[in-house]
């Protein structure tokens, strides 16, 4: 019989290419006959074909005591291959592993050299934490052995070792001190390398090793060992200050002299770390290094390019104004057909941006994104350019266009591109955007052409911006109303939802009626919102859809009423009757959501309906007028004198959305909110008795297991006593915390019922063999019924607690003349800048003027930047008329994003910080409010 | 440190992998990743690739840095998957050491030696590499190790079958390989080029 060998198997496996898994699942059963036998070369000869079909791919974790077994084999050609096999099939979790510890301590102390270092190389890769532990102390005695290449290994096995067993490192280290002074040059470059792997886990503990180091780093020339030594300085310096000092005239010298970009970029990146290029001194230091480096822009080796890419971005945080000359370089690198390079490029531009050069960067990045639009029309998804890699040979591949391989196909490289762009202009709260009009356009280009998930982050930007810059609004309506009318983001969606940026119509549909009065054309819009085709849409964006539509009528009807004019009537009814056939096909909307929201929404609107249909113009006849004026426009009709002109029900929707504005939360806000006078934070709502009962229940259900089950009925029993007390105990400790409805008494009383019912029918049940009597400690106590959930209502503190948006139950809101007189709600104001919004203490009762000293009641929500400041208002501020139309600053001054701001500034705002500029906005707030 | 190293073809077929962390679930997607992401690129290219979708799918191993180190020798890719604690170029001239050793132990290294002498390979990379960190960068020494090794695994293959007929270096071959079948091997391997 012929047995196959290695080559034999790939011989087999090259002749049948047709069908290869028959002729693999062939082998396998061959090799599992194999190392089952008792000849050693015969099953070693086995492993070791199993291990060529486990780099195919093909399991052999089943084999791993066979490969024990061919380990053990004091051959050293079949050892070699065991560990060969165990390397490459072992996992820290092979259970065989335990059976190796005295194997492996028997070779890694033989006396055959080779031995040794076969197991100290298996060793390194297979060592679990009980391996470490069990043989660390053999390893450290090995660093002393007399074979240099044995000396080098156990080094490089040690770090292994360490890494699982960090203890071993207490008896290591000063042996691993003396292998520096090595006479084996491979012995101190194993230890330099190990020790710059150790550091970057815990640089502290290898300051030891500095000095010795030094004198690496003065007299070697091996770049290996000088870029390894360079390494480990830079992450010694944060710990040792001195060691700039001391490091600063040797890296300065490599630096003018190295021909090495590999060892530049060491030494540049551990001048950053060690803090070399500050001062003076350090400048020209810096100068030298970026002259040096982006000469290697230029370079035609790619290679060197990358590296210079590499470093030049780790100096520019502390040298924009230097790197800053090579804009225009760094800028083409990123048009670079080398997606390493473009990503290094754009790791360099994103930390060069400014205030100045935003705009023209994110215009060429966009660019990268619009480009392959026009050449390639769908994005290559993963498998084509699989199937294209796959079909281009290696003689074309260097033919190949540029734009089958170009970068910008892949959806990885645009998603990252994008996120680049969109991270870049949002850092910072938006610091380095000057002109948010351009940004917003931005916003909406990504959108469009980004072929990206980032949909949601273009989404969460554009409202963001919407809300905390001011005079972009009226912009952000416009874009949005163009978005909402493009179709192509409804079709986008539907062909391909991963891609597409569907989420930026919510956006759009949010800002389009959260900023209606922006609106130029309210009339088109709503049908936009509402048509059929929006169904098609995510549920989450519908809703926002129809909740905007009925923001934007709510200002549209309510602007009616400032210029009333029976003329308007019909359109009017025709709005209202399209607007109500729109929302009749959503409220049958699978989506809850949806549906609820539609549903509301449409019964708003058959008030509106019957309304108008009632409504009789005072120097017409009555257009129409059926049936529909029933009981439920008698609420718009009271029999009062000074009825108005127009239907009254044009305002009904507007006063639901408009009387509080949206603002930004300041960050800090929900730490300062006011802790409410009666609130003990730490009492328990529930109160403990019923905590404690479950938790006795559960002891005792727990108890129960264990003991026999006769003992059950005395066990509950128990438990209705000790229910008892620890009612009593809570009682007697806790009740004053809140206003229990029931008393005490009542719930305990309860509670013993319920125990002692559930003790009867369990003893009852106990002998019932077909009852599986539940035994698990019980989490939910049985008596959900007794907790007092109810009594959260009767809390006073809570409600005034509220969140940092403080935005009350819009049910409650009264009729617009009332809630503008009464109202102790924010305010819309005019100011320009609008800090984030802090917690509305003037709700909060009793406020401790103490606690929180800096804030005013009432002033506190418009906090601003210190730059920008504006006197707080000691009342509320209202601008909003009859028409809801916002007057806005009449200058489209410069645009500036608010920022999220303490507290305060707010307070003592009365200063007059300000800039002129802001007095105009500041002058028309007052005039407001008069 | 190095994280993998990955021998492939330029159909993608792995002639050897190494993973120095424990990658092994993830080790085939990971090389038709890798493969599809190298082979695309022109040789005007560098060598580093930088792919987000890489990031993506070693992240969470490795860490930030993820950096793999390439380059084309005729029909065969060599891949290294390092970290932040190597050196790009640096690993760009081992795998030029690497290669350098391949070549002189296989003489004008091919990838049919690769694919049948699978093991030494490995023993090879054993001498440049052990665990993920460089053991040494030196070709000669490299060689005079490598040779080592493998005469004494020579020696102990005919110590233990002194009646083998099979040669070569190492103990590639069972107790009953003929001349015959020697010679069938190399038709069927010139065949199959």
């Amino acid at each position: 019989m012929w047995e196959r060998n290695l080559q034999d198997l790939v011989r087999g496996l090259r002749a049948n290419k047709g069908d290869q898994s028959r002729f693999i699942a062939e082998a396998i059963d061959e090799i599992r006959r194999e190392v089952r036998g008792d000849d050693m070369e015969l099953k070693a000869a086995a492993v070791l074909k199993l291990t060529y079909l486990e780099m195919l791919g093909y399991d052999m974790s089943w084999a791993s005591f066979h490969v024990v077994e061919v380990m053990s084999s004091p051959r050293f050609h079949l050892k070699s291959m065991g560990y060969l096999a165990a390397t490459q099939s072992f996992e820290q979790d092979t259970d065989v592993l335990m059976l190796t510890t005295n194997l492996l301590k028997k070779d890694i102390t033989s006396a055959k050299p080779l031995d040794v270092s076969v197991s100290l190389n298996g060793l390194s890769h297979i060592v679990t934490p009980d391996l470490a532990r069990d043989l660390s102390r053999d390893l450290v005695t090995l660093l002393s052995h007399s074979h240099p290449s044995i000396r080098k290994r156990a080094v490089l096995a040690l770090y292994k070792v360490v890494i699982k067993y960090p203890e071993a490192l207490q008896y290591g280290i000063e042996k691993l001190k003396e292998r520096l002074e090595d006479p084996d040059p491979g012995v101190v470059g194993a230890v330099v390398n190990i020790l710059c792997e150790l550091a970057r886990h815990n640089a502290k503990d290898f300051l030891v090793f500095a000095p010795p180091l030094f004198h690496i780093l003065t007299t070697s020339s091996n770049n290996w060992m000088l870029i390894k030594v360079i390494k480990l300085f830079g992450l010694l310096t944060p710990y040792e200050p001195r060691l700039i000092k001391k490091l600063h005239p040797p890296i300065v010298d490599l630096i003018s002299t190295t021909p090495a970009v590999s060892l530049l970029y060491e030494c540049v990146h551990t001048c950053i770390i060690g803090g070399m290029l500050q001062g003076s001194s350090g400048f020209s230091l810096a100068q030298t290094c970026v002259t040096k480096l982006a000469a290697f822009l230029e370079d035609s080796d790619q290679n060197l390019k990358y590296i210079s890419l590499l470093a030049l971005a780790k100096i520019v945080p502390t040298h924009p104004h230097l790197i800053a000359e090579y804009e225009s370089r760094i800028l083409s690198s990123v048009d670079d057909q080398d997606i390493s390079i473009r990503m290094r490029a754009l790791d360099l531009l994103s930390a060069m941006v400014n205030q100045n050069n935003l705009q023209s960067i994110v215009q060429q990045l966009l660019q990268h994104l619009v480009k392959p639009d026009s050449s390639l029309n769908t994005t290559q998804t993963a498998a084509q350019s699989l199937t294209t890699a796959a079909a281009s040979t290696s003689a074309d591949r260097s033919l190949t266009t540029p734009s089958v391989v170009s970068p910008s196909s892949s959806t990885a490289y645009r998603t990252t591109l994008a996120n680049r762009i969109l991270s870049m202009c949002a850092a910072d709260l938006y610091a380095n955007v000057s002109d948010f009009q351009w940004y917003v356009s931005v916003l909406v280009d990504l959108a469009y052409v980004a072929r990206a998930p980032v949909g949601a982050v273009i989404r969460d930007q554009l409202v963001d911006i919407a809300v905390r810059v001011r005079e972009v609004r009226r912009y952000a309506v416009q874009v949005s109303m163009r978005i909402l009318e493009d179709s192509a983001f409804i079709s986008g969606a539907k062909e391909d939802p991963k891609e597409g940026c569907e989420e930026v119509l919510w956006a759009a549909g949010w800002i389009c009626g959260e900023y209606s009065s922006e609106l130029s054309d309210t009339r088109r819009i709503i049908p936009s919102l509402l048509s059929p085709d929006v169904s098609q849409l995510s549920s989450e964006t519908v809703s926002v859809y129809i909740q905007s539509a009925a923001k934007i009528f709510g200002t549209w009807a309510a602007g009616l009423t400032e210029r009333w004019d029976e003329d308007d009537l019909p359109e009017l009814k025709k709005v209202v009757g399209s607007t109500i056939d729109y929302l009749r096909a959503f409220s049958s909307n699978p989506n809850f959501e949806v549906q609820e929201r539609a549903t509301n929404i449409m019964q708003l609107f058959n008030f509106i309906r019957a309304d108008l249909n009632a409504y009789k113009p005072r120097s017409r006849i009555p257009e129409q007028s059926n049936g529909f004026a029933d009981a439920s426009t008698s609420a718009f009709d009271p029999v009062g004198t000074t009825d108005p002109s127009f239907p009254k029900s044009l305002l009904l929707l507007d006063p639901l959305f408009t009387p509080y504005t949206l603002n930004p939360v300041a960050p800090e806000a929900q730490s300062s909110v006011p802790v409410p006078e009666g609130l003990d934070l730490d009492a328990w709502i529930v109160p403990e008795a019923n905590i404690a009962l479950r938790h006795e229940k559960e002891k005792s259900t727990e108890k129960k297991k264990k003991k026999d089950k006769k003992g059950k009925a005395k066990e509950t029993g128990l438990t209705g006593e000790r229910v008892d007390r620890s009612a009593a105990r809570s009682s007697k400790t806790r009740t004053n915390a809140f206003e229990v409805g029931r008393t005490q008494e009542e719930v305990q009383a309860e509670q013993e019922e319920i125990a002692k019912a559930k003790a009867r029918r369990m003893e009852m049940l106990k002998d019932d063999p077909y009852y599986i009597i539940d035994d698990r400690p019980k989490v939910q106590p049985d008596d959900v019924d007794s907790i007092p959930v109810v009594r959260l209502d009767d809390m006073p503190a809570l409600n005034s607690m509220g969140s940092p948006k403080a935005t009350p139950p819009l049910s409650m809101t009264p009729p617009p003349q009332n809630l503008r007189s009464a109202s102790p709600a924010i305010p819309v104001s005019f100011t320009i800048n609008r800090a984030g919004e802090m917690p509305p203490n003037a709700i909060s009762p009793k406020l401790p003027s103490g606690s929180l000293p800096k804030q005013s009641p009432l002033g506190t929500p418009r906090s601003s930047t210190p730059s920008r400041l504006v006197p707080p208002s000691p009342y509320p501020t209202y601008e909003v008329d009859e028409g809801g139309v916002l007057p806005r600053a009449t200058t489209p001054e410069m645009i500036k994003v608010t920022r999220t701001k303490k507290k305060k500034s707010t307070t003592d705002g009365s200063s007059k910080k300000k800039k002129p500029k802001d007095t105009a906005a500041v002058d028309q707030v007052n005039g407001n409010k008069s | 440190m190095i994280h993998a190293v990955l021998i492939f073809n330029t159909s993608g077929v792995p002639r050897l992998t190494k993973f120095y962390t424990p990658l092994r679930a993830e080790s085939q997607p990971l090389l038709q990743k890798i493969f599809q992401l190298v082979s695309t690129r022109p040789a005007s290219l560098c060598n580093f690739l930088d792919a987000p979708e890489l990031q993506n799918l070693l992240g969470s191993k490795i860490g930030d840095e993820v950096r793999v180190v390439y380059r084309n020798y005729a029909t065969l890719y060599f891949v290294f998957v390092v970290d932040g604690a190597e050196s790009e170029l640096g690993i760009l001239d081992l795998i030029q050491v690497f290669v350098e050793c391949l070549d002189r132990s296989f003489e004008n290294v091919c990838e049919l030696d690769l694919v049948f002498h699978f093991d030494d390979v490995h023993h090879i990379l054993a001498q440049v590499i052990q665990g993920g960190l460089v053991l040494e960068t030196n070709v000669d020494v490299i060689a005079q190790a490598v040779d080592e090794a493998s005469l004494a695994r020579k020696t102990s293959f005919l110590s233990a079958n002194p009646l083998a007929l099979g040669t070569g270096s190492g103990p590639r071959s069972s107790t009953l390989q003929t001349p015959l079948n020697w010679l069938t091997g190399k038709l069927g391997g010139i065949g199959a080029r």
